[in-house]
């Protein structure tokens, strides 16, 4: 199963170094991964395949870490479901525009390199879902955990 | 009090040293500085500190600091860097403190102003003891050690306090209440993590309570008491034959301050495979990590402990008698194979070695240990009574732990009996610290259980490896008692049994460093041992018999 990972550091360089040697040590299977400087810290983004059980412990795991801030934990979701919205239109410079277009009123949670994550607003669920549907480079996802103050309904159930 | 080891790095830090008034314990080797730090703080609760110098200085605390995160001890380790300019430059003594101590520590900082000094130094020590404690690093280049600064401390300096936030519910409370009540033979699992809460007076409560029988891992030892009757030892790959087997039949597991190692465990579907488990532990990430459990109880042992013996409180607990069928079979199986030795041999038995140590050290002595054969025999049959009192590498398994952790305990508590008990090979790791009990009477008692051979390891070639000993061996040691003497400490060997109680009460006899090598019998295996990839209830519980048998029945056919 696919995983949208989310993560806010303190601005020492030295979390960051450590959340790869946790990445590496938890054998973690990155598919994309990216990471960008804030004014107080970093914000790091990745998507990765695994199982359940092994994203519950890692989520735990990350949100103990010292320097960490923030960790979100997004599943991929039927359009449907999804809150969110992922696309990596690295190659691909038209997609910004294309994300505007299918998402309008989104909430833009995270930007680097080509890499986007929106929130979509629940009342434009729907009508998004059939524009993100048959785009196969947006990746819907839902929030299933996070360490912010987010409503429990918010949140997507944790099992499926 | 901290330990350490000055070099050029770290110059412009003795020079403030020399008119601060901080105690300071000059060791030989800094990885003693590290196993030190661990030792003081196991016994006092409070962080250790331990300092090292740049480059080699830093790497040397490097395995103390693995060993403190593993067992979640709080330490702050203090390193010299190269000057700011230096860094990355591939300057004299310069190595990526940093970089190296990441998976070591809990956290890491390099400083880069003396103004940042007092603000990191306050981070460092919260860092250590919050939450799940574990060893901090603060990384200080000498260009900022020689800086001029305001001292600008937070406002909140002083004592720090540890956060342990819970993350329970009064339902998960109720749910957990619920299934102690229902359970007809549960079993208390019980962790360092007790010991880290000071929660052991809430333990021995909700024991007492509920007639639920405990049992700890290597790293709980001390936190009940061996004698109670409701304590069944220590579980695991060299726990007692009833523990495991009370392990594998029990239908309630409660882990408290536990994280199902795979020394505690062995294989993962044999372990409490027909129980309901509740997980208490401060550390979130440790529920549901290697076993599934039913209701995981977040936060601070002591807090999460009280909360659970009030909700238990208001409830009808059953009596005694509704758990006396359970506690009879786990009688019945510690007199089937007890936890026992040949008591009736001629030459000196490790395990009774241990046991009159045990008989005439005080009530509140200290025992620290190596790793091998000794800690096991050690962690079998020393009688606990209270906590703090058990200094173990337990998770990283580090020879040469026992010596320098028994001389950081001993400085916590000077009038205390702190006893080193090693074996011949680890001791022969970290013996140079020899000179730093001299120097600062420390008067540390170090008894070694000398079976001439790396045990452990020669066990495991002999059980698992068909008797291909190899480099196992250490017959070529040096004679502890001259080695002893030469460092101006008093030493005897003993080689016989019948010496033993003499030699030990006189070894404990007076406030000095002493050492004390007992020649004990080479051949003598730990058991019961879990194979490794085997389930507790695959535990051999004495030594194979039937094989020697079958052996001498071949010398017979061939003669």
């Amino acid at each position: 199963m696919q995983w949208l990972l989310t993560l806010e550091t303190n601005n020492d360089m030295i979390s960051i170094c450590r959340l790869m040697n946790i990445f590496r040590r938890k054998s973690l299977n990155i598919t994309t991964l990216t990471l960008s400087a804030r004014p107080l810290g970093f914000s790091l983004m990745g998507v990765v395949d695994s199982v359940e059980a092994d994203i519950d412990y890692l989520f735990n795991f990350l949100r103990r870490t010292e320097g960490v801030q923030h960790v979100t934990c997004y599943r991929h979701e039927p359009f449907p479901n999804a809150s969110f919205v992922f696309i990596d239109s690295e190659e691909d410079n038209s997609g910004v525009t294309r994300v505007l277009e299918a998402f309008p009123e989104s909430k833009l949670i995270f930007a680097s390199h080509g890499k986007y994550l929106l929130e979509i607003p629940a009342e434009k669920r729907r009508s998004s879902a059939s524009v993100g549907s048959r785009d196969t480079a947006f990746h819907p996802f839902a929030c299933v955990r996070t360490t912010r103050c987010a409503p429990q309904a918010e949140l997507a159930a944790v099992q499926a | 009090m901290f330990f350490g080891l000055p070099g050029g790095a770290v110059l412009p830090l003795y020079d403030a040293l020399y008119s601060a008034g901080i105690r300071h314990l000059l060791v030989r080797h800094e990885q003693a500085a590290a196993f030190a730090a661990d030792g003081y703080a196991r016994v006092t609760g409070k962080p250790g500190v331990c300092l090292g110098t740049s480059g080699p200085g830093a790497t040397n605390l490097i395995t103390g600091l693995t060993s403190a995160m593993m067992d979640s001890i709080p330490v702050v380790a203090l390193t010299g860097q190269v000057p700011l300019a230096l860094i990355g430059k591939d300057a004299f003594q310069e190595a990526d403190t940093i970089g190296i101590s990441l998976p070591s520590t809990k956290q890491s900082f390099l400083v880069r102003s003396a103004a940042e000094v007092p603000g990191v130094i306050q981070a460092a020590f919260k860092a250590a003891v919050s939450g799940r404690p574990g060893p901090v690093l603060v990384d200080l280049p000498k260009s900022v050690l020689m800086e001029t600064a305001e001292a600008n401390f937070p406002p909140a300096a002083g004592p720090v306090p540890s956060e342990s936030p819970h993350e329970w519910t009064d339902d998960d409370l109720e749910r957990a209440a619920d299934m102690i009540l229902e359970s007809k033979r549960a079993v208390l699992y019980v962790g360092g993590g007790v010991i880290t809460a000071n929660a052991s007076e809430e333990l021995r409560e909700l024991a007492d309570l509920t007639h639920i029988p405990l049992t700890t891992t290597l790293m709980g030892l001390g936190c009940f008491p061996s004698r109670h009757p409701l304590s069944l030892g220590m579980l695991g790959m060299h726990g007692s034959y009833a523990t495991n087997m009370a392990i594998c039949q029990c239908d309630l597991l409660i882990a408290v301050g536990a994280r199902f190692d795979d020394r505690v465990t062995g294989r993962l579907n044999g372990f409490a495979p027909n129980a309901k488990k509740i997980h208490l532990d401060v550390d979130p990430s440790e529920v549901n990590k290697n076993i599934r459990v039913d209701v995981g109880l977040v936060g601070d042992a002591k807090e999460t402990l009280r909360a659970l013996l009030a909700v238990l409180k208001r409830r009808n607990i059953p009596p005694r008698m509704e758990r006396q069928q359970w506690l009879q079979r786990i009688e019945s199986w510690r007199s089937e194979h007890p936890m026992t030795y040949d008591k009736y041999a001629n030459n000196v038995k490790p395990q009774f070695v241990i046991e009159t140590l045990s008989q005439y050290a005080s009530e509140d002595a200290i025992v620290a240990v190596d790793v091998g054969q000794h800690q096991m025999w050690g962690a079998q049959f020393w009688n606990f009574t209270r906590p703090r009192t058990w200094l173990s590498s337990s998770g990283l398994g580090s020879m040469g732990y026992g010596f320098p952790a028994a001389m950081g305990a001993q400085m916590a508590f000077p009038d205390r009996q702190v006893i080193a008990i090693v074996g011949d090979g680890g001791f022969q790791m970290t013996l140079n610290d020899l000179a730093t009990v001299v120097q600062y009477r420390v008067p540390v008692k170090i008894a070694i259980i000398n079976n001439r051979a790396l045990g452990m390891v020669r066990q495991w070639q002999e059980i698992f490896f068909e008797k291909r000993y190899c480099d196992t061996d250490l017959d070529f040691a040096p004679d502890f008692v001259k080695l002893a003497e030469a460092y101006g400490i008093r030493g005897a060997r003993v080689e016989h049994r019948t010496d033993v109680a003499d030699a030990v009460q006189d070894f404990l006899s007076d406030r000095e460093p002493r050492l004390i090598d007992f020649w004990v019998d080479p051949a003598e295996n730990v058991y019961p041992i879990v194979p490794p990839g085997a389930s507790l209830a695959e535990m051999v519980v004495e030594p194979p018999r039937v094989l020697v048998e079958e052996e001498a029945l071949d010398d017979l056919w061939a003669v």
